[in-house]
């Protein structure tokens, strides 16, 4: 089967009815072979395709949640974290250049930095990220570890609105209400839990630990959290603090690949995410993370951005190869449901890659499988 | 031959033993090879005394000529006072004790050869080291190899705090220097049928030379076999372990210098003489931290200090509690180990490693340390360390701070950065590798001093003044 003829098979296929009304944006496509390549000029291409960056950030607060998945002490085969399931601090600096440059007042970082409510710069610092080169990148820099309150001084309530699929509504901290534009920027990966991890499901660590964690309070958030969110979110073992809103049914599914993509579609339209920025340029396939025994370096050479967290995730999930409509039980979904039909069904975007306007590097080109 | 055999013993009767070297600076290595042609190898090395199992008086000869020392290793067996003379009469310097002899017998040897003013060193179990004794070298012949653990699979071993763990013998010496200026030995072998990498060997060199003390160097028997041969690539290791034994040498201030930590930890040797306890888990995060042994505790031994763990309070004189009451009265925090912590299950006399049920009681602690110790810099705080270990030292008026940095990854780690507390003007990086770079020194957020590094390759140390 040729690339063409593949793309053609996985556009086609509607496994699942589409949603007819959900929204449909564009997404860029760029070939970057490494990041010695100049990422910048490759960004500012994919904004410019996706109609400026001046018009989405000028003037506004940028608040990016990046993908520091696991702690920064964990490294494939020793290698720095940027290259295998970071992302990648030359395309974060890149991006606040960029955003700087467009007019951004403000370009805040952010991360619930694993097992940690310690500063985030202590993590990036920990993950061999330059925090000064950073902070000169742009101005207006900062940085804030959304895995506990922070520097604010209450957490921001997010109502799913029609409802939520696992929970009404969701506490998090308060870098996500006092933006004025919310971006996720991501790493093209598998994921063990939920099939791929792209825009959507980066944001899944959005979720403070200090209130969803397996360490949180009971009644109140623990400032302090130092364990993941395995326990209370993946398999619903534990509820999170009192002082956060509770499960719509503590007796639904406690499989993880049935609670994660719920959660994740909750949270996209809870908070919704204005622009992606998707890393493929060197990354992992098999899983998210040093701890999944079955990944392995590769080196798609891509980058994707968009305006519409599904449809940039359905274009990246079928340029890893994949239906982005596939259903569960079906590569790369096999254990789990399919976070961007959730998502798709939630309103937030199409997954029909028919309707998606595809910019620069079609994907038939930019096509690199994740499982050969 | 019996000729020339009397004429180089006459000869080694004549030379000052150890006259320009003293045995606190000697650089040992074993030294499987009995053809002198092998000491070529040595040749611009700092490698300055050998261990020989078997020995000749030529090789003594030849050694000697090059200003090297020559030692006689004896198991325990028969009297080792007999071989131990007849060594000494054949050209050899000194003996090496090595293993757990009865009671005794080292200054049995001693006395046997008192009339050759020959040195003997011990290299006993870590638990039968004679510490505070008067020996100007002691050592062990038991210890861990330094590195990242592995499990099965591959992947390296998470440790309590997140971390690889990694496997090192520095907490274990930083308790033996504890109790006296004697030279710390460790002679313990690569394992065996293992692959062992030119990177383990320097990562066994410099975990030792880190903490101050020497790693006896030893090769398996591949790598020996090569290096004899001049396989390039054999060479070449070689090359890297005697680059970095240089380097430490090449400082010998280093190791006069004190812990710059504001944590102390207060144990007994029981605990402190085994790997991966409560100095070692505390390293791992790069909290620079002094270890006192509780025997020596006094309120000189944590001046400076802002914390302490005392980790055997039952083990402490009255005298001793009210120096941690006064040392809490000055404002500084003591956590103390619950009641009946300790001695819940008895040590192996061979046992230099805390077991599966000692490690989950250690962890009951390890939680509180950790909550002490939190984002504190207590001396020096580091970033994108988690494969490597580190020793933060200073001289004793504070002014100059060195921090060493050893890699046990196989990769050269980019991005390190490194706070210290203080405010310092200058610091200079210095590699094995013969860099020596001026380093931009900056006031990180929270105060003190910050230095970044671009690389470490397998260990590296900024100087700052």
């Amino acid at each position: 089967m040729t690339r063409r003829e593949w793309i053609a098979l996985i556009s086609a296929a509607p496994l699942l009815k589409a949603a007819p009304n959900a929204p449909a944006a564009p997404v860029a496509i760029a070939r970057c072979a490494s990041y010695d390549e100049d990422v910048t000029a490759r960004l500012a291409t994919m904004f410019d395709q996706l109609g400026g960056l001046d018009r989405i950030v000028r003037g506004k607060t940028v608040t990016i949640k990046l993908n520091m998945t696991g702690s920064p002490g964990l490294r494939v085969d020793g290698r720095p974290p940027g290259i295998t399931h970071y992302v990648h601090p030359k395309l974060v600096g890149a991006t606040a250049h960029l955003m700087g440059q467009a007019g951004a007042r403000r370009i805040r970082f952010v991360e619930s930095a694993w097992a940690s409510g310690a500063p985030l710069e202590d993590y990036l610092l920990d993950s061999g990220w330059n925090v000064r080169q950073l902070l000169a990148a742009a101005p207006g820099v900062e940085f804030e570890n959304t895995n506990a309150l922070g520097k604010g001084s209450k957490y921001a309530r997010f109502t799913v609105p029609d409802g939520g699929y696992l929970f009404p509504a969701y506490d998090l901290n308060h870098a996500f209400e006092d933006t004025d534009v919310f971006v996720s920027m991501a790493k093209l990966k598998n994921h063990e839990t939920c099939g791929v991890t792209l825009s959507l499901k980066n944001c899944f660590g959005n979720l403070p630990a200090s209130i969803y964690g397996d360490d949180a309070g009971v009644d109140e958030p623990n400032e302090n959290p130092t364990s993941g969110r395995v326990k209370t979110m993946h398999m619903g073992k534990r509820q999170p603090s009192k002082s956060a809103p509770s499960e719509l049914d503590p007796s639904s599914s406690r499989e993880p690949g049935y609670r994660v993509p719920h959660i994740v579609a909750d949270l996209a339209k809870a908070r919704p995410i204005d622009l992606e920025i998707i890393d493929g340029i060197e990354s992992i396939a098999g899983g998210e993370g040093p701890w999944i025994k079955k990944i392995r370096r590769v080196q798609p050479g891509v980058l994707l951005a968009g305006l519409n967290p599904v449809c940039t995730d359905a274009v990246a999930t079928a340029v890893m190869g994949y239906s982005p409509r596939a259903e569960r039980g079906t590569a790369p979904f096999r254990t789990c449901d399919n976070t961007l039909l959730l998502a798709e069904r939630h309103g937030v975007g199409t997954t029909d890659l028919s309707r998606i306007d595809v910019r620069g590097v079609p994907i038939a080109q930019a096509l690199y499988r994740y499982e050969a | 031959m019996m000729l020339r055999t009397a004429r180089w013993v006459a000869a080694l009767a004549i030379t000052p033993l150890f006259a320009s070297v003293p045995p606190s600076s000697w650089v040992p290595a074993r030294w499987n090879w009995s053809d002198p042609k092998t000491l070529d190898l040595l040749s611009g090395t700092p490698i300055n005394c050998l261990l020989l199992e078997s020995y000749s008086s030529e090789m003594a000869h030849r050694a000697s000529e090059r200003g090297i020392v020559t030692l006689a290793v004896l198991k325990p067996g028969a009297d080792p006072a007999v071989p131990a003379r007849a060594a000494i009469r054949a050209g050899i310097q000194g003996i090496v004790l090595e293993g757990d002899f009865p009671n005794g017998t080292a200054a049995r040897v001693r006395d046997a050869l008192a009339d050759s003013h020959a040195v003997v060193v011990e290299l006993t179990s870590r638990a039968h080291m004679p510490l505070g004794g008067p020996d100007p070298v002691i050592g062990t012949y038991q210890g861990v190899w330094p590195g990242i653990q592995v499990l099965d699979n591959g992947a390296a071993k998470a440790a309590p705090s997140g971390s690889p763990w990694i496997d090192t013998n520095s907490g274990f010496i930083r308790s033996v220097r504890a109790w006296g200026p004697a030279a710390v030995w460790l002679g313990y072998l690569p394992p065996p049928h293992t692959v062992v990498t030119g990177e383990r060997y320097l990562a066994a060199i410099s975990d030792a030379e880190m903490a101050g003390a020497r790693w006896v160097v030893a090769l398996d028997n591949d790598f020996s076999a090569r290096l004899e041969r001049g396989d390039p690539a054999a060479v070449k290791d070689w090359r890297g372990m005697t680059q970095v034994l240089q380097f430490f040498e090449s400082h010998p201030e280093w190791r006069t210098l004190h812990s710059y930590g504001k944590l102390a930890v207060v144990q007994d040797p029981d605990d402190a003489l085994l790997s991966g306890g409560i100095l070692d888990m505390i390293a791992a995060k790069h909290t620079p931290v002094r270890a006192i042994p509780g025997q020596r505790l006094t309120s000189e031994s944590l001046q400076g200090a802002k914390m302490a763990v005392d980790v055997d309070p039952n083990g402490l004189t009255p005298e001793q509690r009210q120096i941690l009451k006064d040392f809490t009265r000055a404002g500084a925090t003591v956590l103390t180990a619950p009641p009946g912590w300790k001695g819940q299950s008895a040590l192996q006399p061979d046992q230099i490693t805390l077991d599966k049920a000692e490690l989950d009681r250690l962890n009951d602690i390890w939680h509180d340390v950790q909550t002490m110790i939190g984002h504190k810099n207590l001396g020096a705080r580091l970033f994108n360390v988690s494969s490597m270990l580190s020793n933060v030292l200073s001289t004793e008026d504070g002014k100059q701070v060195v921090v060493e940095l050893v890699n046990y990854s196989a990769y050269p780690i980019e991005n390190v950065t490194v706070q210290v507390l203080g405010a310092f003007k200058h610091a200079r990086l210095l590699t094995p590798e013969g860099i020596q770079k001026d380093l931009e020194v900056y006031t990180p957020d929270e105060g003190g001093s910050a230095v970044d590094i671009d690389r470490v390759t397998a260990c590296a140390s900024v100087r700052l003044d």
